[in-house]
């Protein structure tokens, strides 16, 4: 049987070990058809499980609105709403800028105060195990609703958020549908089905496929042409990103992530004096909030969601370790790590290229090691991270579609929304000047 | 003639009971353990097999075990054709190369007849991890290791 009749006989077959016996003969073929010259097969198992982009969508079992479209619409209409703030002045969409990939080009978020983190983007989100830097959060709703009650960051409450709904009568009626009741200030369940709807929204932002998803995919079929139509230093950049640099060890999967944490030697000082403990705090946070999945605002009544939460082990090591960022889209949401302290993806590169062994943490990790890159594998790594980012700008995604029920209410409570979403554009221009 | 009728419906009753119950001591002794039961440890007399799960309870080879992705392990403890009365007191992994372990703490639950399950294990780095498997038999202690290479 040849490799690719082997392949086409267990195509249907969902095992994963039948799929990756499938990659490593398609591996074997073209490892023999394209000759030493490019990557070897080994090196193409690898490559194929870094895909396929997009993964497979999945409805959060926790959160019961994940998926319905009046949800997932209130969820967008929130989002990009300043009412739910105690200034009324900004919503989650001032930090998390469409337009730049939800993030905000600084390096410490700005809220009503000053924060001490990067903002993270939102783009693939929903895919995400932990949230937040330090993984504060086990679920996309819980992390929703933090910056939304945090005084520091947008300030508000419950009686808000729910005069908010009752203020504008489209806002009330897609709530009435996702969640068959009025919004009631005192409902505890209030503040979790308004996050649960922010996240139902979120869990649509899917980043499109991108240079590397095109080589990954000619690879798998054995399209020569195809591979070599990819500039050189992608593809040298992408072999150094598997072998040398061992940068897969963590930037693994299709979203260049394990979803775990890893301390790097990034400083962890705040000013004036302070430290971020990153994940050792991160830990304390999620099984402290009220909100995680062990609690009863999950809604899978199995709680098989909630397997990381419980099984939490908190380690010395932890102290300084932060989330291991996905790398896709990188290109738009520059500064980079947590701190926001590296403006550019050379700086990134820079850094492990460099990295102060004497800042790691004792306990940590022991592979990280200075990788002395010359200045061409510096460029090589930079176009392969490059290539993880669509090349045209990110479309920005529209307004979900209405709800038929709802739609007499829509006109003119979205004209408040459009002035809003105006006065971030123009924020943004303002900071691009 | 009532009472014998009796008497025999109960004990039409009971038999069929008796047996599926045997039978299914057996089938879930399942020792000495074979292939379908995952890789084999020994250390003496005791044989140690486990098995990995993914969710649903998808059983896996042990070097397909997927990475950064939470599973569990089905143990089955036997010695010879018995299932062990020893008691797998602790299991762990570590990455040597790394000296780190996991980032979750797995928990054990005993089901009888030498078998366990175990949840909330994670692979969370491709490279060589060591699972460790502590069994306690009366006083004796037995460490048994088992490598695996996660990609």
């Amino acid at each position: 049987m040849t490799c690719h009749a082997f392949c086409m006989t267990f195509r249907f077959d969902s095992s994963r070990i039948s799929h990756l016996a499938c990659v490593f003969l398609l591996a074997c073929t073209w490892g023999a058809q394209a000759g030493e010259a490019d990557f070897s097969a080994e090196e193409i198992a690898r490559i194929a499980s870094h895909g396929p982009w997009p993964m497979p969508s999945m409805r959060d079992p926790g959160n019961r609105v994940s998926g319905n479209p009046a949800a997932i619409r209130l969820g967008y209409r929130l989002f990009h709403d300043p009412g739910l703030a105690a200034n009324r002045k900004i919503s989650c969409a001032t930090c998390h800028q469409p337009e730049r990939g939800f993030q905000d080009g600084l390096a410490t978020a700005r809220g009503l105060q000053h924060g001490i983190r990067n903002t993270p983007g939102l783009w693939n989100v929903g895919q995400q195990r932990w949230f937040g830097w330090d993984g504060g959060h086990d679920n996309l709703w819980s992390a929703s609703l933090r910056p939304i009650l945090d005084p520091a960051e947008m300030g508000g409450d419950a009686k808000r958020t729910a005069s908010l709904l009752r203020g504008q009568s489209e806002l009330d009626c897609l709530y009435r549908h996702a969640f068959g009741k009025a919004p009631d200030a005192g409902d505890d369940a209030l503040l979790a089905n308004v996050a649960k709807a922010i996240a139902a929204w979120q869990e649509t932002l899917v980043s499109p496929a991108t240079r590397f998803d095109a080589l990954r995919e000619a690879l798998l079929r054995g399209d020569g042409a195809a591979v070599a139509n990819h500039a050189p230093a992608l593809r040298r950049g992408l072999r150094l990103f598997l072998g040398r640099g061992q940068c897969a060890t963590c930037h693994a999967g299709p979203l260049f992530s394990n979803g775990e944490f890893g301390d790097i030697g990034v400083p962890f000082f705040v000013k004036p004096e302070g430290v971020d403990p990153g994940r050792q705090g991160g830990i304390k946070r999620v099984l402290a909030n009220p909100y995680n999945l062990l609690g009863r605002h999950n809604d899978d009544a199995t709680r098989n969601n909630a397997t990381a939460t419980r099984h939490l082990r908190p380690e010395h090591r932890n102290f300084g370790e932060f989330k291991v960022p996905s790398l896709r889209n990188l290109k738009y949401t520059a500064p980079y790590m947590h701190n926001g302290s590296l403006a550019t993806l050379r700086d990134v590169v820079h850094h492990y290229s460099q990295i102060d062994e004497d800042r790691l943490h004792s306990d940590g990790e022991r592979i990280l090691k200075p990788l002395h890159l010359t200045e061409s594998e510096i460029d090589d790594l930079v176009s392969f991270l490059e290539a993880l980012s669509p090349e045209t700008p990110m479309v920005i995604p529209g307004p979900p579609a209405r709800i038929d029920s709802c739609r007499g209410f829509a006109r003119r409570s979205q004209g408040k929304a459009d002035a809003h979403a105006a006065s971030v554009t123009s924020h943004v221009s303002r900071n691009d000047r | 003639m009532k009472s014998r009728r009796s008497r025999y419906g109960v004990l039409r009753r009971w038999i069929p009971l008796f047996l599926l119950g045997t039978v299914s001591t057996i089938a879930l002794a399942a020792c000495p353990p074979n292939e379908a039961d995952g890789s084999l440890l020994t250390s003496g007399k005791l044989q140690l097999a486990w098995r990995p799960l993914l969710q649903g309870d998808t059983p896996v080879a042990t070097t397909a075990i997927p990475m950064a992705r939470h599973f569990a392990l089905a143990v089955q403890l036997c010695e010879g054709r018995m299932a062990s009365q020893a008691s797998l007191k602790r299991i762990d992994a570590t990455m040597p190369e790394h000296r780190h372990g996991m980032n979750y703490q797995p928990r054990i639950s005993p089901l009888g007849d030498g078998r366990f399950r175990v949840e909330g294990l994670m692979f969370h780095m491709s490279g060589r991890w060591q699972i460790e498997f502590e069994v306690q038999n009366g006083n004796d202690v037995s460490r048994l290791l088992h490598d695996v290479q996660i990609r």
